[in-house]
């Protein structure tokens, strides 16, 4: 299948694997504006992203001066401990050898190339370069390794299962207002009934779909009705910087009063699907509510309600008859974020509840 | 304006064939412009008399803004010659430095100011990469000619090249126009370039025989056009410029023919 929409692609993958292994300086070697836009979001996450900035003539004699550069004036300036050079379609094309240019910089802080470039395959091929040179340069032990690999693949295959990756092209849509949808929460609730809530987030994401628990406890605490709140939020699970968000998203919950059930770790979305399930079953909730990727879920019906933040998966959703509404922009406003960061959905409970 | 590329594996003479066939056609009177392409920057030596030409790659590296002035230099017999240079071996990007040098070279309106009647690209043959098809595509070359000694690697890089060509030619690209068999007095040699030749449904438009000459007139750093004008060797590449002349195509145009 030729797949025509714009979709992330491996450079960006890896860079984000980077951040999740909290490397502080990302050098992207490369011409500028060779990803900007993922790299303005990872410097608001905290990360330093950086170009090498190529030029016409390093294509042709080459970019070893420009990178040696560029790695000394990120030392000077950012104090670094662990820096990470990424390759892109130019350096790569024209076989940069980056590991030189490192050792020629001679920095006295971590410093380590990732090999990858925009035609390597699936985004997450990328990701499994960034996590592989990882391990070498000493930042992941090979059994973490080896369990992120296995998240990456089966993520990978999840997405061309039931993902954007099965479908030609699909165009971004913002979806209907989330009225309807938080009325029907509200209405269940009020009539005593069982309501069920399944996030199955992705990383950062959480930060924004942990808003969901809040307002479904608050409008449970107001309104009545039975609430199971199931969240990927495993605080033992994941790269540090994940551990992390399970760590602030979980405390914050439990600060407003919030309880719920913890089935896996915020990188295993992909895998929970069938655990999420059979607790859900258990329950025999009156609605069920997926959030986060909701297609990670394994039965997606008529009734159910899911919330999801991409444009594009969105679209698919409705496509396919379901009931889903889109918290659209949710990942500019979680990169860097330390605090639950409210959902429009969940605003518009609160607000019905006043 | 004749537009020929001469390519070639790798020291198979391609820069000494392309010279004398520049000198000779300047000795008629024509204005010819021999660009090398390829990164070593040899092409035009023997017509400068062992002067390394200015490349144009090192004329822009840094943002350098060159003039015709500073990259075309006048060799033998009015030769307009040209260099485009390149990155050391092992780093960079050759092929994409081709790219760049032809830009140049079109942006400064080289071809408008020179109006030469004959353009030689001297393209090395062992990589066909995007770069080095640039003469090939985009109209620089109309005509293309492979040299070729009956070694059977240098007969492989002009079974690799015609190839090249001819899937250019579906989208009205250059067109191949034949072998020059450069002798290596290797056993059979004629026989052999003949049979490749046929192979590829094309023909040996020329002969070369090895000749001390040419070794002792580039001793001298000189074509043989120019340091032996008398010889029967001279007299083989005059014809073999008469040849070329004869099977290219004439068209108007700047640097590219389109």
């Amino acid at each position: 299948m030729r797949i025509i929409h714009p979709r992330p692609n491996p450079i960006v993958a890896a860079m984000y694997t980077l951040r999740d292994l909290n490397v502080d300086v990302i050098v992207v070697h490369g011409p500028a504006g060779c990803c900007f836009m993922a790299s303005r979001m990872l410097e608001e996450a905290g990360v330093r992203v950086v170009t090498s900035g190529l030029k016409d003539d390093d294509l042709i004699f080459g970019g070893m001066k420009p990178l040696v550069e560029t790695l000394k004036m990120a030392y000077d300036k950012f104090k670094p401990k662990v820096i990470a050079v990424i390759g892109t379609c130019s350096s790569m094309i024209i076989g940069e050898d980056m590991g030189a240019a490192i050792r020629q910089a001679n920095l006295d802080c971590t410093v380590f190339p990732v090999d990858c470039h925009g035609c390597t395959g699936d985004n997450t091929t990328g990701a499994i370069l960034a996590l592989e040179a990882s391990n070498v340069a000493g930042l992941l032990s090979d059994e973490e390794k080896d369990r992120q690999v296995s998240l990456m693949k089966a993520a990978t295959s999840m997405e061309k299962r039931v993902g954007m990756a099965g479908r030609e092209y699909l165009s971004p849509t913002r979806g209907p207002t989330k009225l309807s949808a938080a009325n029907r929460m509200m209405n269940a609730l009020r009539d005593g009934k069982k309501v069920c809530c399944v996030m199955l987030a992705k990383k950062e994401l959480a930060f924004r779909f942990a808003d969901m628990f809040l307002a479904l406890h608050q409008a449970q605490q107001k309104l009545g009705g039975d609430l199971l709140l199931l969240g990927n939020l495993d605080v033992n699970l994941g790269l540090p910087r994940i551990r992390g968000y399970a760590e602030s998203i979980t405390s914050e919950l439990k600060e407003n009063g919030v309880e719920f059930e913890v089935v896996g770790g915020l990188d295993e979305y992909a895998l929970l699907g069938d655990r999420m399930k059979e607790k859900v079953e258990d329950y025999s909730p009156d609605l069920l509510i997926v959030i986060g990727i909701p297609h990670a879920y394994p039965e997606l019906k008529e009734g159910q309600i899911l919330v999801t933040d991409q444009p594009r998966q969105l679209a698919n959703y409705l496509s396919m008859g379901l009931d889903a509404v889109g918290e659209i922009a949710s990942h500019s406003m979680v990169m860097g974020a330390k605090t639950i960061v409210p959902l429009e959905t969940g605003d518009t409970i609160r607000e019905l509840l006043e | 304006m004749r537009r020929i590329a001469i390519y070639g594996k790798g020291g198979i003479g391609k820069s000494t064939t392309s010279s004398n066939i520049t000198a000779a056609l300047c000795e008629r009177g024509l204005k010819v412009m021999q660009v090398g392409c390829d990164p070593k920057s040899d092409s035009t030596r023997l017509l400068l008399n062992g002067k390394a030409a200015p490349t144009v790659l090192d004329s822009i590296r840094d943002g350098g803004s060159p003039t015709l002035d500073d990259i075309v230099s006048e060799g033998y017999g009015g030769a307009l010659c040209v260099e485009c240079g390149g990155p050391k071996p092992g780093t960079g990007c050759a092929g994409r430095g081709i790219i760049a040098a032809f830009e140049t070279l079109e942006r400064l309106g080289a071809v408008e100011r020179y109006k030469p009647d004959v353009m030689i690209y001297d393209v090395l043959g062992d990589v066909v990469c995007g770069g080095f098809a640039m003469p090939i595509r985009n109209g620089y070359a109309n005509d293309i000619f492979v040299v070729t000694s009956g070694e059977m690697m240098s007969l492989y890089a002009a079974g690799n090249i015609v190839s090249a060509v001819r899937s250019f030619s579906d989208s009205g690209y250059a067109r191949f126009g034949g072998f020059i068999q450069n002798s290596r007095n290797v056993k059979d040699e004629t026989r052999k370039v003949k049979e490749a030749a046929e192979e590829l449904e094309t023909e040996v438009i020329s002969i070369i025989p090895r000749s001390d000459t040419v070794q002792e007139c580039e001793s001298r750093s000189m074509t043989v056009i120019e340091g032996a004008p008398d010889s029967e060797q001279a007299n083989i590449y005059r014809s073999l410029a008469s040849s070329l002349l004869e099977r290219s195509k004439d068209a108007a145009g700047g640097l590219k023919g389109f």
